[in-house]
C-alpha cells in the first residue's frame, strides 16, 4: 500500500492529499524509517514476554473444576489390575503383541464398552509438500504402504447416556504392544481408570473414545492412520481402507473369534460422532526430582495450535485442583545467556521506574521471569516454525480437532512406591476426568478463545494482535524501500530523458521497464521451485548418506540454475534489443524487496513463526543489498563497512549456513556437518511442513537475487 | 508471472512470427500437461475458479437430471444455459479408460482458449492498423518510427494465453472460456464489421452470462464509427488543414485528403440497424432452441428464472472472489431487494458517463465495461479477470505510460496467492474466519478499480499527447 501511495506522489504534484503527502514523506526518508522500523520490530519481539497476558477461560460453558471429582480408589484399584495383567503378560514371552491387545480389549469389554480393533499399515515417508494446502483426506496416497508391516489399534467406545451420538471426546494412549513398558502401562492405567468411571456416570453427553494406539511404528503414524479411516468411511464390507489393499489373511479377525468374552468384539470400524477434543496421555521415562509435574505439548503441523481454552482448562485443573506443576517446553540454552539476563534487568528497572511515576502502570516483570518467558517463547516460536507436530496430537489438528498431549513426569522413583504411584494415578485420572467433564459441557466446538498465540508460560500467552505488530514493523521497510528505489530510478531516468530531444516519442515503455527485472526475479523463483522439487528424485536414489544427498542436491541446483539462465535469461537473447534495456540494480532490488515482502506476508498467514524467523534473517539482507564493486572502489569507511556487512549477511542468509550457525549456537558446538541439513530438510518435507516451501520458494530465491545484486556489474 | 508473458511478448517483436506460434504451442502443451494431473491440483473445486454458474460439476449434475427426464434446474444445482447443457453435457459422461475424467471437456476448453487467443490477435491487428492510420493522418508516423509500435495483437493473445488466471480457469473445468469466447467473438465481429457474427456473439454472450448485455453500447459505437481512433483530433486537423490549404504542396495535400476520407468520420447508421436486426433474429433463434430443449421439462420462463434470475437475485451466497456474497449474507432480509437494485444499478450508472467520455475509443470502452462488470458481478471468477487482462494487451501502445503498473502487478500477484491461503485458513484449518477471505476479495476489488482508473486516465493522457504533438506539427508545418 505504501507503494501505491508513493506512486501517486510522483503523479500528482500540484495538489497533494494528506495520504499522498504521507507517502512522499515516508519515501523520501526511507533510510531513516527503515532503520527505525526494523529496529522497532526487533525490540517489539524482545518485549513480547513483557507484553504477555495471563490466560483466562473464555468459554463460559466449560466451568472447569466446578464439581467435585467422582473418581475414587475403586477405579484406581481396577486400573492397577490392568497394569499388573499387562506387565505379567510381558514376562510371558509368547504372543505378547497380540496378548496385550487382548488383555486391554477384554478389560474394556468387561466394562461394557464397545470394543473394536483397527488394523493399519504404516505409511512410508512421502514427498508431498503441498499437502497442507488441500483438505486432509485428498492427500491420501494409497500405493505407499508396505503390507508386511501392520499395527493394531484397540478402540473402546462408551456411548453417552445423555448424548445423541453426534459428538465424541477422544483419549489416546500410545502403547507399544510388542514390548510393554511400565510407563506406557501406567498411562494405560490412568486412561482405564477414567474410562471405567465414565462408563458409570449419568452426566456424559458426548461419547468417549479410548484409542490405544499401537506405537511400534511411531505414535503419530498410528493415530494418523486411525483418524484417516475414521474420517473416510468405506461402505464395502469388513476391514478398513488400508487393510483392503493388502490381501493377506487377517489373523486379527481370527483372534476375535477365540476371544471368550460374553460380548462379541465387533470386527468392523466403530465410530462415534465428530470429535470435540482429544487428549493424548503419556508418562515420561525421565522423572522429575522435586514434584510430580505435567508437560503440555500443543504444536501441531505448520504451527497450528489448539484452542487456547483447552490448554487453559488443563492448566487450571492441574494447578488449582490436582497440585501438579505444569510446564511447557523451553529452549534451555537461552536460560544462561548473559545479555538476555541484562535485558531482563533493564526491563525490570524500567518497570519499577514506570511504577514510581504512576502506580497504575503495570509494566515490567522480574528479570528471572523475563528470561524464562523468552526461553519459552523461543521454544514456542521454534516448534511452530519447524511445522512438525510435537506429538500425536498433531494428527487431530488436520481434522480441525483441538488436541494436546499431556505428558506426566512422575517424581523420582514414585513409580516404584505403590502408595505414591496410586496417588499419582488418582490425581492424573482426576485431571483427565475434570477436563472431560468440562469439554462435555461444550455446546459447540471450541471457538471462543485464541487459535493464534504463542505461549510464554503455561499461564501466559501472546496473542496474534500483539505479535503481529512486531512482524509488521519488521517487514514494513521492505515496501517502503522498494517504492523509494523504484521512484528514484524512474525519476532519474526521466531527468536523463528530458535532456534528449526524444521526448516526443509516442510509445515510451517508461513505466514498464520493471518487466526485465521482474522476469529475472520470476526465473529465480522458478528455479527455487525446481530446487524444492529435486529432493523428490534424490531421495529415490538407494543407499545415500545425508552428506552425499546434500552434495547431489547442491550440484543439481547449481546446474539447473545455469541451465535456466542459459535458456531463459541469457544476455544474448536480448542483446539485440533496440532499446538498451540493461536493467539497473535499483529496479532489480526493488523487485526483490517486493517479492520478499509478498513471500513473508504470505508465510505470516500460513505459519507466523517461520515468517518471523525468516524475516529476521532476510530483511537485513535484502535491505542492505548493494553492488560490491562501486563500494570497494570508493574506499571510504562507510562503503567498505557496507560491503563487509553485505558479505556477512549474504553468507549467513544462505539456508544451510544459517541452519548450521543456529544449530551450533543453540545445541552446542557438537559435530555439525552439512548432512544434518539434509536430514533436517527431509524431516520437514516428510511432515508436510510449509517451512520447507518457504525455504525453497521464498528464502532461497531472494537470497540468490541479493547475491546477484552484490555481484552486479554496474 | 503475467509480467513474464508480457515480457515474452515484448521480446517477440524482434523474432517475428515464428516465435508467436512457438509460444502458442507451448501454452497448449502446458495446459495438456496440467490436465493430466487433475487430482493433484483439485482446481475444479476452488471457489476462485468454479462459481455456481461456471462449474462443470454442476453442469454434469444438470445433464444427469435431464437424462433422467427431470428439469436440469431442479434442486438449484445447475444455473447455466440449456444450450451449454446439450453441447457439453454428453461430453461429461464420456469416460476414456485410463484417462482423467472430463478429459473431453478439458480439451473443449483448451480449444476455446486457443480460439479466444486467435480472435484477440486478429482484433488486435485490426486495431493496430487503425492506430497506424490515425497516426499517419496526423502526420505523426515519422515520429512513431523512432520508437516503434508494439504488435499489440500478438501481445494481447500471448498475455491471454499465458496468464496464470486463464490457465487456471481452463484447467479448472469452468465454462468461462466459452463465455469469454462469445464476448470476444462479438468484439471481433464488430471490429471486422461482420455484423451477423457480431450480433451472434453478443446474443450468445448475453444469453450465457447476462452482464455482456451492456456491451451493446461499445458495439454500436464500433459499428457506427469504426475502430478506436482519436477522432476529434482528426476532424479538427482536417478543418485546421482547410485553412492553410494554400501553404501546402497540393499533391501531398491530395494524398492526405484521400487518407482521411478513408476514415469513416460520421456515424453510419446502416451497420447499426443491421446489427440490431440481426440481434433480434439471433435472439429469436436462441430462444427457439432453448424453448425446444426446455419443452420436455418446463417452460422458457423457468429457464429465465433459474439462469438470469439467479444472477440478478444473488441466491447463492457461497464465498467467491467477489464482494456481493458477504454483503448479502449480512444484510437484513427486508433490505435485500433494495440493495439488489442498488448494486446492479452501480454498473448501469457507470455506463453512460463512460460512453460519453470514451465514445471515440469503443474497444477500450468495451474493456472498461468488462472490467467493471467483472468487479461488480454477482458470481465473478478468475476467468473474467483473465479476459480483461488479455484485452488490456490491445492497448499496450496507448497505455505505455500507465502509472502504477508495477504496484498493480505486485498486488495482483500478492492477492492471487493470498486468497487461496486465506480460504484454506478459514475452511480447512478453522483458525481464520470469513473476514480473512473477504479482506482479500475487497483488496481484489480495489485493485480492479485502480486498474480501471489508471488505464482510463492513461488513455486520455495519450489522446492529449497526440493532440499536442499534432498541434506542434502543424505549427512546424506552418512556419
Amino acid at each position: 500500500m505504501a507503494e501505491c501511495g508513493s506512486e501517486t506522489a510522483t503523479g500528482a504534484k500540484p495538489k497533494r492529499k494528506p495520504i499522498v503527502w504521507l507517502g512522499i514523506f515516508l519515501i523520501s526518508h526511507s533510510f531513516l524509517f527503515s532503520v527505525v522500523f526494523s529496529a522497532a520490530g526487533v525490540v517489539a519481539l524482545l518485549l513480547l514476554p513483557v507484553l504477555a497476558k495471563n490466560t483466562y477461560i473464555s468459554e463460559n460453558a466449560l466451568m472447569p473444576g466446578s464439581v467435585a471429582s467422582m473418581l475414587s480408589n475403586q477405579e484406581v484399584a481396577e486400573a492397577n489390575r490392568l497394569v499388573n495383567d499387562l506387565t505379567n503378560s510381558n514376562s510371558k514371552t509368547l504372543g505378547s503383541a497380540i496378548g496385550s491387545q487382548r488383555i486391554i480389549a477384554q478389560h474394556m469389554s468387561n466394562l461394557g464398552a464397545e470394543v473394536s480393533f483397527h488394523k493399519f499399515h504404516p505409511q512410508l515417508n512421502q514427498f508431498h509438500p503441498l499437502h497442507f494446502f488441500s483438505s486432509p483426506d485428498s492427500g491420501r496416497v494409497e500405493q505407499n504402504i508396505s503390507c508386511a508391516l501392520h499395527g493394531v489399534n484397540t478402540v473402546g467406545i462408551i456411548r453417552a447416556p445423555r448424548g445423541d451420538g453426534k459428538e465424541a471426546i477422544v483419549l489416546v494412549t500410545p502403547f507399544n504392544s510388542a514390548k510393554v513398558n511400565p510407563n506406557e502401562a501406567f498411562s494405560l492405567g490412568i486412561a482405564y481408570s477414567v474410562f471405567s468411571l465414565l462408563n458409570r456416570v449419568p452426566w456424559l453427553a458426548k461419547d468417549v473414545i479410548w484409542l490405544v494406539a499401537d506405537s511400534q511404528f511411531g505414535e503419530y503414524a498410528a493415530v494418523c492412520a486411525w483418524l484417516r479411516d475414521y474420517h473416510t468411511p468405506v461402505f464395502s464390507g469388513l476391514g478398513t481402507l488400508d487393510a483392503e489393499m493388502c490381501p493377506e489373511s487377517n489373523n486379527l479377525y481370527e483372534m476375535n473369534e477365540n476371544l471368550s468374552t460374553e460380548r462379541a468384539i465387533y470386527d468392523g470400524f466403530k465410530r462415534a460422532g465428530t470429535m470435540a477434543a482429544a487428549l493424548v496421555i503419556k508418562v515420561a521415562d525421565r522423572s522429575e526430582h522435586f514434584e510430580d509435574s505435567l508437560g503440555i505439548y500443543a504444536e501441531a503441523s505448520n504451527g497450528q495450535m489448539p484452542n487456547l481454552d483447552l490448554i487453559n482448562v488443563v492448566n487450571y485443573l492441574a494447578v488449582h485442583r490436582q497440585g501438579l506443576r505444569v510446564k511447557v517446553e523451553k529452549l534451555w540454552s537461552l536460560l544462561g545467556l548473559k545479555w538476555l539476563k541484562t535485558l531482563g534487568e533493564i526491563l525490570e528497572s524500567l518497570g519499577h521506574f514506570a511504577r514510581s511515576l504512576n502506580p497504575n502502570w503495570k509494566f515490567g516483570i522480574p528479570a528471572a521471569d523475563y528470561v524464562e518467558g523468552s526461553a519459552t517463547l523461543a521454544s514456542s516460536l521454534y516448534n511452530q516454525a519447524l511445522g512438525i507436530p510435537t506429538g500425536p496430537h498433531g494428527a487431530f489438528r488436520d481434522y480441525q480437532v483441538d488436541a494436546i498431549t499431556l505428558e506426566i513426569f512422575p517424581q523420582f522413583s514414585s513409580l516404584e512406591n505403590i502408595a505414591r504411584r496410586n496417588d499419582l494415578l488418582l490425581r492424573s485420572a482426576r485431571l483427565i476426568e475434570g477436563v472431560i467433564r468440562s469439554v462435555n459441557n461444550l455446546l459447540e466446538k471450541f471457538h471462543q478463545s485464541f487459535f493464534l498465540y504463542l505461549l510464554t508460560s503455561p499461564a501466559k500467552f501472546v496473542s496474534v494482535g500483539v505479535y503481529m505488530i512486531a512482524f509488521a514493523l519488521l517487514v514494513a521497510p521492505l515496501p517502503l524501500v522498494a517504492a523509494s528505489l523504484y521512484v528514484n530510478s524512474s525519476n532519474s531516468d526521466s531527468s536523463v530523458k528530458k535532456g534528449k530531444p526524444a521526448s516526443s516519442a509516442i510509445v515510451t515503455l517508461e513505466s514498464w521497464k520493471w518487466l526485465y527485472a521482474t522476469k529475472k526475479a520470476f526465473i529465480v523463483h522458478l528455479w527455487g521451485s525446481v530446487v524444492s522439487l529435486l529432493p523428490y528424485f534424490i531421495c529415490q536414489i538407494p543407499s545415500c548418506t545425508p552428506t552425499t544427498s546434500f552434495a547431489i542436491w547442491v550440484s543439481l541446483s547449481v546446474l539447473s540454475l545455469v541451465v535456466m539462465y542459459m535458456v531463459l535469461a541469457s544476455p544474448s537473447s536480448h542483446a539485440n534489443e533496440s532499446q538498451p534495456q540493461r536493467e539497473e540494480w535499483p529496479i532489480l532490488k526493488s523487485v526483490t524487496l517486493s517479492a520478499a515482502f509478498t513471500g513473508l506476508c504470505l508465510m505470516s498467514v500460513i505459519n507466523f513463526a517461520t515468517a518471523e524467523i525468516g524475516g529476521l534473517l532476510m530483511v537485513p539482507m535484502c535491505l542492505m543489498a548493494h553492488p560490491l564493486k562501486p563500494d570497494v572502489k570508493a574506499r571510504s569507511i562507510r562503503t567498505l563497512s557496507r560491503a563487509v556487512c553485505n558479505l556477512i549477511l549474504g553468507f549467513i542468509g544462505f539456508p544451510p549456513v544459517a541452519f548450521i550457525v543456529l544449530k551450533a549456537k543453540f545445541e552446542g558446538s557438537g559435530s555439525t556437518n552439512v548432512g544434518d541439513f539434509w536430514s533436517w530438510v527431509e524431516s520437514l518435507w516428510a511432515w508436510n511442513s510449509a517451512t520447507y516451501l518457504y525455504i525453497g520458494m521464498v528464502h532461497l530465491p531472494c537470497w540468490a537475487l541479493c547475491i546477484h545484486i552484490l555481484f552486479h556489474r554496474s | 508471472m503475467e509480467a513474464k508473458t508480457e515480457e515474452q511478448s515484448t521480446k517477440r517483436k524482434k523474432q517475428k512470427h515464428g516465435s508467436f506460434w512457438t509460444w502458442l504451442a507451448a501454452s497448449v502443451l502446458f495446459r495438456l500437461v496440467l490436465i493430466y494431473f487433475p487430482k493433484n491440483l483439485n482446481l475444479s473445486s476452488r471457489p476462485e475458479v468454479s462459481t455456481p454458474l461456471t462449474s462443470l460439476r454442476r453442469l454434469a449434475e444438470g445433464y444427469w437430471l435431464k437424462q433422467s427426464s427431470m428439469s436440469p434446474y431442479a434442486g438449484s444445482m445447475y444455473h447455466g444455459s440449456p444450450l451449454l447443457l446439450s453441447l457439453l453435457g454428453p461430453l461429461t459422461v464420456k469416460r476414456i479408460e485410463g484417462q482423467p475424467n472430463h478429459l473431453l471437456c478439458s480439451l473443449v476448453f483448451v480449444v476455446a482458449d486457443i480460439l479466444n487467443a486467435m480472435l484477440i490477435r486478429a482484433t488486435g491487428q485490426t486495431l493496430q492498423v487503425a492506430y497506424w492510420q490515425s497516426l499517419k493522418s496526423l502526420d505523426l508516423d515519422t515520429i512513431s518510427e523512432s520508437s516503434e509500435v508494439l504488435p499489440s495483437g500478438d501481445i494481447a493473445a500471448l498475455v491471454y494465453l499465458w496468464n496464470p488466471l486463464t490457465i487456471v480457469a481452463c484447467v479448472g473445468l469452468s465454462t468461462s472460456p466459452i463465455e469469454n469466447f462469445a464476448i470476444i467473438l462479438a468484439l471481433f465481429g464488430a471490429c471486422k464489421r461482420l455484423v451477423p457474427l457480431a450480433a451472434f456473439g453478443w446474443v450468445m454472450a448475453t444469453h450465457l452470462s447476462l452482464y455482456p448485455m451492456i456491451l451493446i453500447i461499445p458495439m454500436i459505437l464500433l459499428l457506427g464509427y469504426g475502430p478506436d481512433t482519436p477522432r476529434k483530433l482528426l476532424l479538427l486537423r482536417r478543418y485546421g488543414k482547410a485553412e492553410d490549404d494554400t501553404s501546402i504542396d497540393s499533391c501531398q495535400q491530395q494524398e492526405r485528403v484521400i487518407n482521411q476520407s478513408e476514415l469513416p468520420h460520421v456515424f453510419s447508421w446502416r451497420p447499426v440497424m443491421l446489427f440490431l436486426l440481426w440481434a433480434i433474429v439471433w435472439s429469436a433463434y436462441v430462444l427457439f432452441l432453448c424453448g425446444v430443449s426446455a419443452k420436455q421439462y418446463g417452460s422458457l420462463w423457468e429457464m429465465f428464472e433459474r439462469m438470469h434470475g439467479f444472477i440478478l437475485t444473488v441466491q447463492d451466497l457461497s464465498p467467491n472472489i467477489g464482494v456481493l456474497w458477504y454483503f448479502f449474507a449480512e444484510v437484513f432480509d427486508f433490505f435485500r431487494n433494495f440493495f439488489l437494485i442498488v448494486f446492479h444499478m452501480n454498473i448501469l450508472f457507470m455506463i453512460f458517463p463512460l460512453a460519453i467520455r470514451l465514445k471515440h475509443r469503443p474497444c477500450f470502452l468495451a474493456f472498461v465495461y468488462i472490467t467493471i462488470s467483472s468487479m461488480l458481478k454477482s458470481y465473478p471468477s478468475v476467468g473474467d479477470s483473465a479476459l480483461y487482462i488479455g484485452l488490456l494487451g490491445w492497448f499496450v501502445n496507448e497505455l505505455s505510460e500507465m502509472r502504477f503498473s508495477f504496484c498493480l502487478f505486485s498486488v495482483y500477484v500478492g492477492v492471487s496467492l493470498l486468497s487461496p491461503v486465506m480460504h484454506n485458513l478459514w475452511i480447512w484449518r478453522g483458525t481464520g474466519n470469513a473476514n480473512f477471505y473477504f479482506a482479500t476479495a475487497i483488496t481484489y476489488a480495489c485493485l480492479q478499480i485502480v486498474l480501471v482508473i489508471e488505464s482510463v486516465s492513461a488513455m486520455l493522457n495519450h489522446d492529449r499527447k497526440l493532440r499536442k504533438l499534432s498541434n506542434t506539427k502543424i505549427h512546424v508545418d506552418k512556419s
